[in-house]
């Protein structure tokens, strides 16, 4: 008889959405053709990049820089995925630390050198240092800025060593929980993880929302500060001159999550196609432009097609899916 | 008799749905609204009698100093705490709350701008050129273009001229931290135990004074602790019968409903568990501790997560003992979802008892920059149990939306869309 009643319960708390949208193939869809693919790519470079490292440097640093360089940008193709097999052992924490507000970066770097510390010549113990030195963003300072290239300490090429093994290692063991059974799970979402397909959706959909806010409020605001006070050398990645090439493929990744998760909805779409339009327009690869008012006008733009593209997202995806965002590592202060 | 008989379970699955309803006590947003806003106007009152007992052990300091003074207004600035970082879970939400504690707990703070620092903190930084600005040493100075007059220092010079000075947030010249760092100075230990170890003499008299300027430094203190009894009374009163900010949350229940689900989640996720706790361990730097000059980083943690808790059960302990409590967030979702209930409330005492951990280990004599210390296993185990019971506490927190169909009320007004803070963004 109480059997009779959940089925009357269900029936009567039975969500609208159900009858639109598949969710389970939502998912199995950006699971394959999103997250998957986008790691594999990551772990391959990751690992092309450690063994460039080994073979390449110091005789060779233009070839470490053109692995670097495509690594990082398969990074750029996962960094708004932060959840689940990025977010165990602290993995996208390692691989990518930005921003670092107080200096930690150079910081760090200067005393694991000048100390010749043991875990510079040691994959495990690296695993014990500060994120501060460890990922994409560390190894951009012993590549690309002066305090690093400039009379190089000896052990800068066995630092870039480890540091990119690190990041092949940890690549490598998201892609493997993927690949092991995360995928299923979240697909399937019968867990206490994911305890309904919806559940799976929302992680997908935060992802989704908090990767534009970042851009929008991070990537870009940063740099731009205030009207009175523009902040260049806060942009990201500016030393590699990527910090505009980032904004382009994170907008890039989270277009192809969104079209998955939208079943191609044409606004949204075209939300997207108007901010990448303006970024490819852009010509100031480190933002360096912010200081001028021209070109904080184009920086301020770009902010405002990103911001309206999540503001579609938020009033068409959203409703469709039942669903709203969950809480994400920007909440703070 | 098979209709009879469909018809009979029909009959008793209402009534056994009316049993439930009634069982689990009907409770109305209205009722869960003003609970929350008791509590608040509780725990802010509280804030302000502890600040006000913090002032008048600042003011023995600088009348009498001693090594006795200076510990006694030590011990009403960890006592201004309990209540004070139990309030921390309303700031998310309530824009009220939020546009003003900057003024009160802002951190992390550039401690060079108010007072000396050790040759190791350094200088101006990229981030901060006033880094080391030190208004104490100083009665004039140029600030960002402007010669400002310090020679007295007052309340208004701090909340107006110091207080993010130049735009840089790190610039914090008000509020626990400040106070902290003038009463504690810098902490010189690492990752090893210790804490601040200013002397009492860094306000003496004569020719006693340590670090020169002690009469500035007593200026500043008083000014610092005036400011912060201002700034809590001022927000105590906007709890009260009529105050803005219990105005503003009763104005709308659902509105309100997603304001406590925010400031749970929101402080659980981003900020505690994020910002807090994982980064700091991960950075292997004490400087990340949210107390950092009188490493009581511990507590700081614990009452936050109690905070969490007390949004959602709906009672709180006030300083004199007396108990504020009434129906609360988890009787609305018991009523419709007795398991989730019972989920989130397993989870949030599962987190005060990891913080409990953090908490127990650090007054037993394992210093929380101790546990973030590079490789230092038992510590990591200790802050990412912490960590890990907040990240689980809030995918919960989020079951709550669902359960509770808040889903689309944050796209309802133009509102949400305008201030990120009201939304799950």
């Amino acid at each position: 008889m109480w059997k009779y009643c959940l089925i009357l319960y269900s029936l009567l708390l039975a969500p609208a959405y159900a009858q639109e949208v598949d969710m389970p193939k939502l998912v199995t869809n950006v699971v394959n053709e999103h997250i998957l693919p986008g790691y594999e790519r990551l772990a391959t470079r990751s690992a092309a990049l450690s063994k460039a490292v080994e073979t390449s440097c110091p005789d060779n640093l233009d070839a470490v820089k053109l692995a670097y360089n495509e690594a990082f940008d398969a990074w750029m193709g996962v960094s708004h995925l932060r959840f689940g097999p990025s977010e165990d052992n602290n993995r996208a924490f390692a691989l990518a630390f930005w921003p670092d507000t107080r200096g930690f970066t150079p910081k760090t770097l200067a005393s694991l050198l000048t100390d010749n510390d043991p875990a510079i010549h040691d994959a495990e113990k690296f695993t014990t240092v500060s994120i501060a030195a460890r990922g994409f963003y560390p190894m951009e300072f012993l590549l690309y800025d002066t305090q690093f290239t400039e009379e190089p300490a000896p052990q800068r090429c066995d630092l870039m060593a480890v540091m990119a093994k690190d990041i092949a290692n940890n690549s490598a063991a998201i892609l493997r929980d993927w690949q092991a059974g995360y995928g299923e799970m979240m697909i399937k979402a019968d867990n206490d993880i994911y305890r309904a397909p919806e559940e799976a959706v929302r992680q997908l959909y935060t992802a989704l929302t908090t990767g534009l806010q970042f851009t929008a409020q991070t990537r870009l605001g940063r740099p731009m500060g205030s009207f009175e006070k523009p902040r260049p050398n806060r942009a990201e990645a500016r030393r590699s001159e990527r910090s505009q090439r980032h904004v382009l493929l994170s907008l890039q990744a989270n277009r192809q999550l969104a079209s998955l998760l939208s079943e191609n909805d044409e606004d949204i779409d075209r939300g997207f196609e108007r901010a990448i339009r303006i970024v490819e327009d852009l010509d100031d690869p480190a933002f360096a432009g912010v200081g001028s008012i021209q070109g904080r006008i184009r920086v301020e733009a770009l902010q405002g097609a990103i911001t309206l593209t999540n503001d579609l997202v938020a009033e068409y995806l959203g409703p469709k899916l039942g669903i709203s965002a969950g809480f994400n590592a920007l909440d703070g202060d | 008799m098979k209709t009879n008989r469909l018809l009979g379970y029909s009959v008793a699955c209402l009534l056994g749905l009316g049993a439930a309803a009634t069982a689990a006590e009907p409770v109305s947003k209205e009722a869960v609204l003003e609970t929350y806003a008791n509590i608040a106007e509780a725990k802010y009152a509280d804030s302000l009698i502890a600040a006000q007992k913090l002032q008048s052990a600042v003011d023995a300091l600088i009348a009498n100093p001693s090594a006795d003074s200076l510990t006694a207004a030590r011990a009403a600035w960890l006592a201004s705490r309990v209540p004070y970082q139990q309030t921390e879970v309303y700031r998310f939400g309530n824009a009220i709350v939020d546009d003003w504690e900057g003024k009160v707990n802002a951190w992390p703070l550039d401690e060079g701008l108010i007072d000396y620092v050790d040759a190791s903190y350094g200088g101006p930084t990229d981030e901060n050129e006033y880094a080391a600005l030190n208004v104490i040493a100083n009665p004039s100075f140029t600030l960002s273009g402007k010669e400002i007059d310090a020679s007295a220092i007052t309340p208004e010079l701090l909340a107006e001229t110091l207080h993010e000075a130049d735009g840089i947030e790190a610039n914090v010249a008000t509020g626990y931290h400040a106070i902290e760092f003038l009463l504690w100075g810098q902490d010189l230990h690492g990752t090893e135990h210790g804490a601040g170890e200013r002397a009492w003499t860094d306000y003496a008299k004569g020719d006693a004074c340590t670090n020169d300027n002690c009469d500035r430094r007593a200026a500043y203190l008083k000014a610092a602790t005036d400011l912060l009894v201002s700034d809590l009374d001022w927000m105590a009163k906007q709890w009260q019968m009529g105050g803005e900010a219990r105005a503003t949350l009763m104005s709308d229940e659902n509105a309100g409903i997603v304001t406590i689900v925010t400031g749970m989640g929101s402080l659980s996720y981003g900020e505690q568990a994020g910002e807090r706790m994982r980064l700091g361990l991960m950075l292997n730097d004490p400087e990340e501790e949210h107390d950092c000059f009188s490493d009581n980083t511990h507590n700081s943690h614990y009452y936050d997560g109690l905070g969490i808790r007390n949004a959602y059960v709906g009672e709180y302990v006030r300083v004199d003992g007396s108990r504020v409590s009434g129906p609360s967030l988890s009787d609305l979702v018991a009523a419709s979802d007795k398991a989730l209930d019972d989920e989130l409330t397993g989870k949030l005492n599962t987190t005060m008892i990891k913080l409990g951990a953090i908490k127990s280990a650090a007054e037993a004599g394992f210093s929380y920059d101790q546990m973030l210390a590079r490789g230092n296993e038992g510590g990591e185990a200790l802050v990412m149990g912490g960590v890990n019971a907040l990240v689980d506490q809030t995918k919960s927190i989020e079951r709550v939306v669902s359960s509770l169909k808040l889903n689309d009320i944050e796209f309802e007004g133009s509102d949400s869309l305008d201030n990120p803070n009201a939304v799950f963004q």
